[in-house]
């Protein structure tokens, strides 16, 4: 054996082909037309490439293979399962015959079993049988059959909602797992936009186009991953969405439903994927509703509105997953099957290639691809290119930068340069402060996401609900593009889900009563963005029943919330509904209404350092407003002198501040001391008695204590009276975590780093305003 | 020793130790969790923390907190000087992270090299020093450094119970 120069530079290109066939064939379906010409394709390269010099060995193994292809292929055929397992053998061998002529070794001729015959046309069997109905179903096979040229006897398909899914593939690279989780994440968000999109125009198609790349990709990606039960089903959704694309049939709401579903599938695959890829959850097998879904789509394409469908076998690869149409979808389909045992041959459509190795064989699917092959390698829509980076990294940038403001502005406040008259130094310094500025607003930038991804998931939850309670509800949104840091935008996921829950549950009425109502039949939900100040502020508004004060009342007294007698404004009755414990739900369904909702969503809120505001009309609707700060690095903070040293108090969280005037302080028995702020007495903290030492609060008392400036913070529900010795001003501040050992001084919410270079610790109003009982004595 | 056997067992290993002053007397702490000696910058205290942990001060950009080792080893106070300096030191969490401390030292003395020879186990002092921090006494010509182990100083801050601010007189 010969061992020529050409055999490095071949082995090289050779073997990035030969791994794109191996990927072709782990997502090929036998029967569809498709993958036959893109195989063909990458047969053909593979031709070109080898060298005159190639052993004959080599090159009879790779032209038999090339050949046996291209005789299904070149006639616009379906590969039979037959086909793909031969060019399943054939690989390895290949793979080694190249290996072997590089090293010298001899190359063990390839020779196509004897039923390469059968690749001629009509010598495979033909295995498809139209499904006999679901009624009169005998028991299903237990386990799926191996591949064979003869499907079993047709039957059976047995409901199964849902399947046991290995998740983590057995020989998975660890390495690409997350990379195949981050790109599933990107791809399923494409896809719910895009259906949402496509469900109001099932016939736009440049979204059809999209989602049906989207679905291509994904399918690819499991393949690689050797995912092959998330490969059927995304291979399934990409048909239907092949076929709508071509326009061979429209998407309906059912089918839309279906690909929704099905990326509900694949969404909780690939977070189940993430957990037990990171360790987070023990491996195992998930149970989906895979084969519901497979069915979904197949009757869902049988039940489009289309051309006659041509009815061929569904030879799906294994594992099976024998499906039952349900009866109730299964009249619906037009294309009632042939009765059992004639062939299923339409005239229209001739398939002479095609077999059945599965016991999956008995559902009907229109083959919706044509001879002609779809772009293969269908790339995703690429805007502009993203980089992703490890928060950390992006992180420690902002550290840095923050580091680099607090030293120019030491610079620039520097006395010898503000005692400098050189100009050309004032301008040099001005153009730094300039750079320096920008480069902080740059860095901040990069946390910054647009909350559209929530907001869109807000689209899909109010549909969801509209469907399931009958209601027609449509979703306004405005200010998707408003940008807020990425960590406040996961925090403020689940609250919005509660609140749009509560507005398309409880606000917006049925049909029926808002044309009673003279309202239009249809409500609106408006979800709106947008910035001020430092805040992102989101308002939910719902033009449903509002919220009755009355009720809200009657409701908080007899739950024991408030007392009968107590005095409260129609602001503050709407603010029971923030009570734990409190439901305004006449009925308690399944998707909200069990009291647990606005109590979390305003802990939640308060978490995040904003605040959350309500105002309602009854018959007119309720109107919920979020402020919560951009980002949680940064806030705006309210300079305090207290003992000597600054403190940081959230401005958000500041309704108000005035002088301290002798007499404005009672001491209320037992109850500490109280200041009277518009007409109601408020506990009054002396933050110089809290956090200066005992012999500075000893001398502050001593000195006449009625000196210094209150601060009205609230938190929630509950307000309190800071006395603080000065005002100092207003700073944006960057938080910074006071670390271990200070976790339990809950005075404080974190640190920042102020203009003069010196730590100021934020004070954690939320925790200050809570100290009533216990330190509010002390303090008196 | 009493109940502290695991930390005696825990004997210093022998290697590169930064020695520094507190009083008279000589410590050391091993030189891999050191991260920067600095000068004395101005600390901004944090009410209610007992009294040997000095407050937060602003390394670089990050906030950390500062001990006096002084005062936590029960020794008698003193005021700063231009010789005294925080010795930056990064020590493991819990979390299996590092986090920054600051130690409060009268004045660093070099860089030593203690060989397991010179190492000997932290004698008894019949109770009348607090031996929980001490890992072993090294001896070098005629002096003897204490060698500290900030871990488990630090594991210590964590666990104390902090003190509610005093209430006023």
């Amino acid at each position: 054996m010969t061992k020529p120069d050409d055999s490095p530079a071949f082995a090289a290109q050779a073997g990035e082909l030969i791994g794109k066939i191996g990927l072709e064939l782990a997502f090929v379906t036998p029967g569809q037309a498709a993958s036959a010409a893109v195989l063909d394709d990458l047969f053909a390269e593979l031709l070109v490439l080898l060298p005159a010099t190639a052993p004959a060995a080599l090159v009879d193994g790779v032209t038999a293979a090339a050949e046996r292809l291209a005789s299904v292929a070149g006639g616009g055929q379906r590969p039979s399962a037959a086909t793909i397992a031969l060019l399943g053998d054939w690989l390895p061998w290949c793979e080694e015959a190249i290996a072997s002529w590089g090293a010298g070794r001899t190359i063990t001729s390839w020779a196509p079993p004897a039923a390469d015959a059968g690749a001629a046309v009509p010598a495979e069997p033909v295995a498809a049988r139209p499904p006999v109905p679901p009624a009169l179903s005998p028991p299903p096979p237990v386990a799926p059959p191996p591949p064979a040229p003869a499907a079993p006897p047709l039957a059976a398909l047995p409901d199964l909602p849902e399947m046991a899914v290995d998740v983590v593939p057995s020989d998975a690279d660890p390495d690409l797992l997350p990379l195949f989780c981050a790109e599933a994440e990107d791809l399923l968000r494409e896809i719910e936009q895009g259906v949402l999109v496509l469900e109001t125009d099932p016939t736009d198609g440049a979204q059809l186009a999209a989602l049906f790349r989207a679905f291509h990709t994904f399918k690819g990606n499991a393949g690689v991953m050797k995912l092959g039960v998330i490969q059927q089903l995304t291979h399934e959704l990409e048909s239907l969405l092949d076929g709508a694309r071509r326009g061979q049939l429209v998407l309906g709401r059912e089918a839309i439903g279906v690909i929704l579903a099905g990326a509900d599938v694949l969404e909780r695959f690939v977070a189940e994927l993430g957990a037990q890829a990171a360790g987070s959850r023990p491996r195992g097998a998930l149970s989906l509703p895979v084969p519901a879904v497979i069915e979904g789509a197949r009757l869902a394409m049988l039940a489009a509105p289309s051309p006659p469908p041509a009815v061929a076998a569904a030879a799906v690869a294994p594992p099976a997953n024998p499906v039952t149409p349900r009866a109730d979808v299964a009249t619906a389909a037009p294309a009632a099957p042939p009765p059992a045992g004639l062939p299923p041959a339409p005239a229209q459509a001739p398939e002479p290639e095609r077999s059945a190795p599965s016991a999956a064989a008995g559902t009907v699917v229109p083959d919706p691809v044509p001879a002609a092959a779809p772009g293969r390698a269908a790339s995703r829509a690429a805007g502009g290119a993203i980089v992703r980076v490890d928060t950390h990294k992006l992180d420690s940038l902002i550290d840095l930068v923050g580091e680099l403001v607090i030293a120019q502005s030491m610079v620039v406040q520097h006395p010898d340069m503000v005692a400098s008259g050189d100009s050309d130094l004032s301008r040099a310094v001005g153009q730094l402060r300039g750079i320096t500025s920008d480069l902080r607003r740059t860095a901040m930038a990069l946390r910054m996401v647009p909350i559209r991804a929530t907001f869109q998931k807000m689209a899909r939850l109010v549909r969801d609900l509209a469907v399931q309670q009958g209601k027609e509800i449509q979703l306004v949104l405005e200010g998707e593009d408003t940008e807020l840091d990425r960590t406040v935008v996961d925090d403020l996921s689940d609250p919005l889900v509660h609140m749009i829950r509560n507005s398309a549950d409880h606000g917006i009425e049925p049909p029926e009563e808002r044309a009673r109502a003279g309202k239009q039949r249809c409500g609106t939900i408006t979800l709106q963005a947008f910035h001020k100040g430092g805040y992102i502020v989101i308002r939910i508004a719902d033009d449903g029943r509002g919220l009755s004060p009355e009720r809200i009342r009657r409701k908080a007294e007899e739950r024991g919330i408030v007392s009968s007698t107590a005095v409260l404004d129609r602001r503050e009755i709407l603010e029971l509904i923030f009570a734990p414990g409190f439901s305004t739900a006449e009925t308690v369904t399944d998707l909200s209404g069990r009291g647990v909702g606005m109590d979390v969503v305003r802990r939640t809120i308060a978490g995040l350092r904003g605040k959350i505001e309500i105002d309602s009309t009854v018959g007119s609707g309720t109107t919920f407003t979020l402020s919560v700060p951009l980002t949680l690095a940064i806030i705006e903070g309210l300079l305090v002198g207290v003992a000597g040293e600054r403190y940081v108090i959230p401005t958000l969280s500041v309704r108000e501040s005035f002088r301290l005037h002798p007499g404005m302080v009672s001491t209320v028995h037992g109850r500490g001391e109280m200041v009277m702020v518009h007409g109601r007495l408020m506990p009054l903290l002396r933050l110089r008695n809290r956090l200066g030492t005992a012999a500075e609060s000893t001398a502050s008392r001593a000195a006449g204590a009625d000196d210094g400036v209150v601060v009205v913070v609230e938190a929630g529900a509950d307000a309190r009276c800071l006395l603080v010795d000065e005002l100092i001003g207003k700073q944006e501040v960057v938080i910074k975590d006071l670390g271990e050992i200070f976790r339990d001084r809950t005075d404080f919410a974190g640190a920042a780093i102020l203009g003069n270079g010196r730590v100021g610790l934020i004070l954690d109003v939320a925790a200050l305003v809570q100290l009533r009982g216990r330190q509010g004595e002390a303090a008196a | 020793m009493t109940d502290r056997e695991p930390d005696a067992q825990a004997a210093a290993a022998p290697g590169k130790y930064l020695t520094f002053t507190l009083g008279d007397e000589s410590y050391g702490i091993t030189v891999a969790v050191v991260r920067a000696i600095i000068k004395l910058c101005p600390i901004t205290p944090v009410a209610g923390m007992p009294p040997y942990v000095k407050g937060v001060i602003n390394l670089r950009g990050k906030v950390i907190p500062v001990v006096d080792l002084r005062t936590r080893f029960g020794l008698p106070p003193r005021g700063d000087d231009e010789r005294t300096l925080v010795i930056v030191t990064a020590l493991p969490t819990p979390t299996g992270a590092t986090r920054l401390h600051g130690v409060i030292v009268d004045r660093v003395d070099e860089l030593a090299t203690f060989t397991a020879a010179d190492i000997e186990p932290t004698p008894d002092f019949g109770g009348a020093i607090d031996i929980r921090f001490i890992q072993g006494m090294a001896k070098s010509g005629d002096r003897v450094t204490a060698l500290v182990d900030l871990e488990s100083i630090a594991a210590s801050e964590m666990a104390a119970p902090h003190a509610e601010p005093a209430p006023p007189a």
